[in-house]
């Protein structure tokens, strides 16, 4: 199945064409950028560090398109990455804890939708402390994502092999 | 002179604390991904509502000022990781074509940010001058993103 992916003409073509890997990499990190910062100002509005004088309806409301485009843009770009080399990711622990936590951020949203985000207008009044610790734990899962996904250069599994964005002794090429 | 000067970096404290640990460059890095999230993304937000993309349930001036403590926080965090990054192999770095398009790009893209972009959001302003600015702001910080994940590869 992986073999298989890695045939395919799209993965060949991020994974040797040169340019679209970096390409693929350097969009995927501005919409980490879009979508930190609108998430960013979301969650510090809920545990109370910016935009103290607004409701939250207004800052949830107003950040989350954007939000959602930066949501969709790195999900696919993250896909096309891993489209381009199954096998190594598949090798790769760092990769599995940042599906680990992907997949908590899926649970985290289950969560917390009927109690804090479902309701934006209910927390006007005030923040609920459930509110304020949905918006730490979004916080805490979110720099875990990005830190186990910049980890997944330097896996250890990784050294030796071609595509040398891993290697420890060259720090230009992390 | 610019050589000794990088003799000096690369042998300093922090650059040997830098290689002491695998664990130590990627974290410095992850902090300086969430540093530039945090900076670029608010400015983001900022330069999408001048082009009237959006956030419109708030003016211009009072998002600028809203967010302007956490872009300062992103933007102290950035500039404080990637030095210790580059410390660590000044003189590769300072060769590195994609390195020298970042810098110059860093550069304009701070001037611009502390000059002309916190004059953009005044309402005074007129609406074509505030969207040339906030689309010269995105424009720059998408060009330093790019020239730095670039540094890898060229």
């Amino acid at each position: 199945m992986l073999e298989w992916i890695e045939s395919t003409d799209l993965s060949l073509a991020i994974r040797e064409g040169g340019l679209p890997y970096p390409i693929i990499g350097g969009v995927h990190l501005l919409a980490i950028a879009l979508f930190g910062g609108m998430l960013l100002a979301t969650d510090l509005r809920l545990l109370g560090w910016v935009m103290r004088g607004r409701p939250f309806s207004d800052v949830w409301y107003q950040f989350r398109p954007w939000k959602r485009v930066g949501f969709v843009v790195v999900v696919a770009t993250g896909l096309l990455l891993v489209w381009a080399e199954p096998v190594r990711l598949y090798g790769s622990p760092s990769f599995w804890v940042k599906m680990a936590l992907f997949a908590l951020v899926g649970v985290h949203a289950l969560v917390f939708r009927a109690k804090v985000y479902g309701h934006p207008e209910q927390l006007d009044a005030g923040i609920s402390s459930q509110a304020k610790l949905a918006a730490a734990l979004s916080l805490i899962l979110w720099a875990g994502l990005v830190v186990s996904g910049r980890l997944i250069a330097f896996d250890a599994s990784f050294e030796g092999q071609p595509m040398g964005n891993a290697d420890y002794h060259n720090p230009l090429g992390r | 002179m610019l050589a000794e000067f990088f003799r000096w970096l690369v042998n300093s404290p922090w650059s040997h604390f830098m290689n002491s640990y695998e664990w130590v460059f990627p974290a410095v890095q992850s902090l300086h991904f969430i540093g530039f999230a945090m900076s670029i993304g608010t400015i983001a937000i900022v330069d999408l509502r001048l082009l009237g993309l959006g956030m419109r349930r708030q003016g211009p001036a009072d998002l600028a000022a809203d967010l302007a403590p956490w872009t300062h926080v992103g933007i102290a965090v950035m500039l404080t990781t990637g030095p210790l990054m580059f410390s660590t192999d000044a003189v590769a770095y300072h060769f590195n074509p994609s390195f020298q398009f970042k810098m110059a790009c860093l550069m304009l893209a701070l001037l611009f940010h502390f000059t002309v972009h916190r004059r953009a959001v005044r309402p005074d302003v007129p609406p074509i001058a505030a969207e040339l600015a906030a689309a010269t702001s995105l424009v720059l910080w998408t060009a330093v993103v790019a020239g730095g994940r670039m540094i890898a590869f060229i």
